[in-house]
């Protein structure tokens, strides 16, 4: 790590911070982001022959519908 | 996942289920950073039947009559492919009995705790176990004393140590 630059260091150290920061977020706001995950990955999954279904999105949040 | 949780609940009331945890990647996300996965796990305790044998026929029966159907090793229950895992060592049995009592929204619902998470990954053994226990000790708030007691009690510690540099 000693040989980066530190511009790449800074990078680095802040993308490890937001992890952190995804990792405390409430429960239900994690699932929403999962399903935003199946969202960008199914095409991909789906073009490689993996039959995946993407889960409801928003479902139970009244008003949170997309 | 709120429709979801609230049909295992209904099955918990109706005796269908003893008992149920969420395990796999989503109980892991309970703990870290949201984590890709398109499947629910879920860990449960079946009532046992006349013959003394565990069977999740009752429980798939049930659900169909619900109108949840099968799809490959899951059953779709409001638009979540869940899968049932029955508690079938010791280490899941207890898993199951200590795991801890949440709400989702509005619902409650069970998560297993994150040191019984490390002990199924490091009990299953696959490379995306090692990933979720990396990730696991990376970002969960781990009682360390409890996770040795844990792993010492199953006979985990052989497995363990590899995978903890």
């Amino acid at each position: 790590m000693d040989t980066l630059k530190p511009e790449i260091a800074r990078l680095i150290a802040a993308k490890e911070q937001r992890r952190h920061e995804l990792a405390r977020l409430p429960f239900a706001e994690k699932v929403r982001l999962v399903v935003k995950l199946q969202h960008m990955a199914a095409p991909v999954l789906r073009a490689r022959g993996r039959l995946v279904k993407v889960w409801p999105f928003y479902d139970d949040k009244p008003g949170g519908r997309e | 996942m709120e429709k979801t949780l609230r049909v295992l609940n209904d099955l918990v009331v109706a005796g269908v289920l003893s008992r149920y945890a969420i395990g796999g990647a989503m109980g892991a996300t309970f703990y870290v950073e949201p984590v890709l996965t398109f499947d629910l796990d879920i860990f449960v305790s079946l009532p046992q039947t006349a013959s003394g044998l565990l069977s999740l026929e009752p429980l798939y029966t049930e659900l169909r009559n619900r109108g949840y159907n099968e799809v490959s090793e899951c059953v779709n229950i409001e638009g979540i492919p869940v899968q049932f895992l029955p508690a079938y060592n010791d280490l899941l049995v207890e898993a199951l009995t200590e795991a801890r009592e949440v709400l989702y929204e509005q619902t409650p619902t069970r998560v297993l705790r994150a040191e019984h998470l490390m002990a199924i990954a490091t009990q299953t053994g696959r490379d995306k176990d090692r990933e979720r226990v990396r990730l696991l000790r990376e970002q969960a708030e781990l009682d360390a004393e409890y996770l040795a007691n844990l792993l010492r009690r199953h006979g985990l510690e052989g497995k363990w140590q590899p995978w903890t540099p």
